[in-house]
């Protein structure tokens, strides 16, 4: 088998004084959808912001396509290939929904070549362009934060709640849109929503207190009641 | 547009109490007078202003609260003073920055070759610190070595107060005496290259890690710090044979392109040490806001001492440049056409029967360099990308650098043009309120006042709390001099001087209890 593109081996993190992460593991084959599911401060969102650098790991390791890459600064992590869409859809409020695409290119010319695409998946952002981004609705915003990781060429996607706070109607098409932008991306998702996160991911691995505690084929956890209750409350 | 109005009432409503006092505050003035007292106005809200964007700028991008602005704002005005009064003291002190700044860019140069050294763990972490410890040696006796024709605090005739003298009656040119040049010197200048060097050695070694650039980029960034030394060191070897030349040349300038040349010298000055102050002394605090507060009102005191040490405690003057200085024929001028003929101090503006004597440095000069800026910085922060990387990282810098953007390097850009907006601030103000060790903090305290009027991180807020207290104050002086009638008074009531700070205290008060995010500040 071919080594997965992104590789987390038992990575410990602190926050000031408190521990963390105590040794999560994930693995991330390329071309795939990875679900991180597990209770609220389970740590997850953590485990993301430790592969991006930006609360570095003190112990373990990070491969991604091949390198070590932790210790280093974020902004070399990403642009080795890596987006971040955060929690709580944090777009910049006082750019224009344009500026807020074109902050993210990484190279001259990249929302251009990458316009079609993007208009593709969210068409609302390309009626909504010249608008300040404190002026969009929340599921707009959603849409923007993730279309903003799409502009440069990125192979690795970390998508952090993209379904929390949003209508069920808009959490349809979020998904959608995730289905389609992972036929070229590989995608590491952190859900709450089981629901969500069951239908898009094709395996998961599961945070517990700061330690990666189960993983798997998503098909054999939708069956498996007992480690959902377990683990994840009632499902 | 309803909702618009309704969610900035208050907003609104302040806005026109204000333009409405205005409105009333000149129409107890003659026509002559609210027209110099709006032009003064002006120029004391455009100096505030260079000093009021560039702090907003940095506590905005960097949570930086730097209490030594106001004390950077003074330096600048001392180095511009220095590079405009003794531009031989600015040419001598050239060839050694160069050099110093030669060797210390050879930094990438050094990574490579230390991969190669087998030495063991405590070997590897000592020997920079021993590096630094001799690069610091190097650079006191070889600084200490070069010899600099400088003026004397301490001894009157030869003090910065009998400088500006001499310059203002053109004698600057007979009184110098060059420093010695020769063997010594340039050995010296050789130290200062080491010095350089070593320091330049020591911090590759210091930060080493292994793998960080690929093999092309490490290539070109050592072809271009190899070219970038060999020009700098060639550049300070020319500034110091030919170091005379240079010298007879400045001082032959007429006194305007000598400004232009203090202004440039002094806001670069600032920038540079923006930029070392930010990657020095504030990076390791970003995440301890006490201390950085601590450190910064600690240099504030720090940068004081230095001043006095070097240009003494009293405070002197800085000449008018010529274009602004003139008296005699033809003025003072009637038209702008005879103010550039005729190189007047002052212009007198017509209304009816009174006319207006305008002081061209003060009243129009300041002013159109505070409206340049104002724009110039407007469309840096709005049309480029810079500008566009500013704005997003005074909401989420670590969302900034998650994008894949080095946000520390923008930090010390900010801080650079920041401290820069400030020093160029500071040289403007000489020529028109004077320098003294106490020019920063009085200017600071404007500042800030003017920001928490404004809203403390709006660029908008900035150039119009800066506005604001300029006016108050300009108006609050003139009434003291003319006296406002009151209804219930006998005699007119005239505002003593002491009124001038506390009413702008007290404005902020007022807005800050109507709008405490100030004027154009965002809610939280």
């Amino acid at each position: 088998m071919l080594s997965p593109l992104l590789s987390v081996q038992a990575i410990h993190t602190f926050i000031g004084q408190f521990h963390i992460l105590e040794g999560v593991s994930v693995e991330v084959p390329a071309g795939s959808i990875v679900a991180l599911l597990g209770r609220n401060g389970a740590g997850k969102t953590t485990t993301l912001k430790s592969i991006l650098g930006l609360t570095p790991p003190r112990q373990g390791k990070v491969l991604f396509d091949g390198q070590e890459i932790q210790g280093r600064r974020s902004f070399e992590i990403a642009a080795l290939g890596i987006g971040f869409v955060p929690e709580h859809r944090a777009i910049f409020r006082d750019l224009s929904v344009e500026e807020n695409l074109k902050i993210a290119e990484r190279n001259k010319g990249d929302l251009e070549r990458k316009a079609d695409f993007i208009f593709g998946l969210f068409p609302d952002l390309k009626r909504l362009i010249k608008l300040p981004g404190t002026n969009l609705s929340g599921g707009q915003q959603q849409m923007l934060a993730v279309a903003r990781a799409l502009v440069p060429d990125n192979k690795l996607l970390l998508i952090d709640e993209p379904s929390e706070g949003l209508a069920p109607v808009i959490i349809e098409s979020m998904m959608e849109a995730i289905r389609q932008l992972s036929a070229d991306s590989t995608v590491l998702l952190v859900e709450q929503n089981f629901l969500v996160a069951s239908r898009l991911a094709e395996t998961y691995v599961i945070i517990e207190e700061g330690r990666s505690v189960k993983s798997g084929s998503m098909k054999d956890l939708v069956d498996d009641k007992e480690t959902i209750y377990r683990y994840l409350g009632a499902a | 547009m309803p909702t618009a109005l309704r969610k900035n009432r208050t907003q609104l409503i302040i806005l026109a109490i204000l333009a409405l006092l205005l409105f009333m505050a000149i129409q107890g003035m003659s026509t002559k007078d609210w027209v110099v007292t709006l032009l003064r106005a002006l120029s004391v809200g455009a100096i505030t202003f260079l000093v009021a964007s560039g702090f907003s700028i940095i506590l905005g991008l960097m949570d930086v609260l730097n209490l030594a602005h106001g004390t950077l704002f003074m330096i600048g005005a001392y180095v511009g003073w220095s590079a405009y009064v003794r531009p031989d003291t600015l040419i001598d002190l050239l060839p050694p920055l160069a050099l110093l700044l030669a060797g210390f860019l050879l930094g990438p140069i050094w990574s490579n070759w230390l991969e190669r050294l087998a030495w063991g763990s405590r070997r590897r972490h000592l020997w920079p610190w021993a590096g630094l410890i001799l690069a610091l040696a190097l650079l006191w006796i070889a600084a200490g070595k070069f010899p600099v024709a400088i003026w004397h605090a301490q001894e009157y005739t030869d003090s910065p107060i009998v400088w500006a003298q001499n310059f203002e009656r053109g004698l600057v040119a007979e009184s110098l005496t060059p420093a010695p040049r020769g063997g010594p010197a340039l050995l010296a200048l050789v130290g200062l290259l080491l010095a350089g060097v070593a320091a330049s050695l020591s911090l590759a070694g210091l930060r080493r890690r292994a793998g960080q650039m690929s093999g092309q980029v490490a290539a070109a960034a050592r072809r271009r710090a190899l070219i970038g030394c060999a020009l700098l060191a060639g550049l300070g070897l020319l500034i110091f044979l030919f170091d005379d030349t240079l010298t007879r040349f400045l001082l032959g300038l007429d006194t305007t392109l000598l400004f232009l040349i203090a202004i440039i010298v002094a806001t670069l000055a600032g920038a540079s040490l923006g930029a070392l102050m930010e990657s020095t002394l504030i990076r390791p605090l970003y995440e301890r806001p006490i201390y950085q507060i601590m450190l910064t009102f600690g240099l504030a005191f720090i940068g004081t001492e230095l001043v006095r040490a070097v240009w003494g405690r009293t405070g002197f003057t800085m000449p008018r440049p010529s274009l602004f200085a003139g008296t005699g024929d033809g003025c003072p001028a009637a038209s702008i056409g005879g103010w550039f003929t005729h190189k007047c101090s002052t212009i007198l503006l017509t209304f009816g029967e009174d006319t207006a004597r305008i002081r061209t440095y003060n009243e129009i000069f300041v002013i159109i360099v505070g409206l340049i800026v104002l724009v110039a910085v407007w469309l840096l922060l709005q049309r480029t990308r810079l500008g566009m990387i500013i704005r997003a990282g005074v909401q989420d810098s670590e969302m900034v650098e998650a994008l894949g953007i080095n946000v520390r390097r923008v930090f010390t850009l900010v801080f650079a043009l920041g401290v820069g907006l400030a020093a160029l601030g500071g040289v403007l103000a000489g020529p028109s309120m004077g320098l003294s060790d106490a020019m920063g903090a009085n200017l600071l305290l404007g500042a800030l006042i003017a920001l928490a009027i404004g809203g403390l991180t709006s660029y908008p807020g900035a150039a119009a709390g800066s506005l604001l207290v300029g006016l108050l104050q300009q108006f609050i002086i003139k009434y003291g001099q003319i006296g406002i009638n009151l209804p219930f008074l006998d005699a007119p009531f005239k505002p003593s001087p002491p009124l001038v700070p506390a009413s702008t205290i007290l404005l902020m008060v007022i807005i800050l209890l109507l709008m405490p995010q100030g004027l154009f500040g965002r809610r939280e």
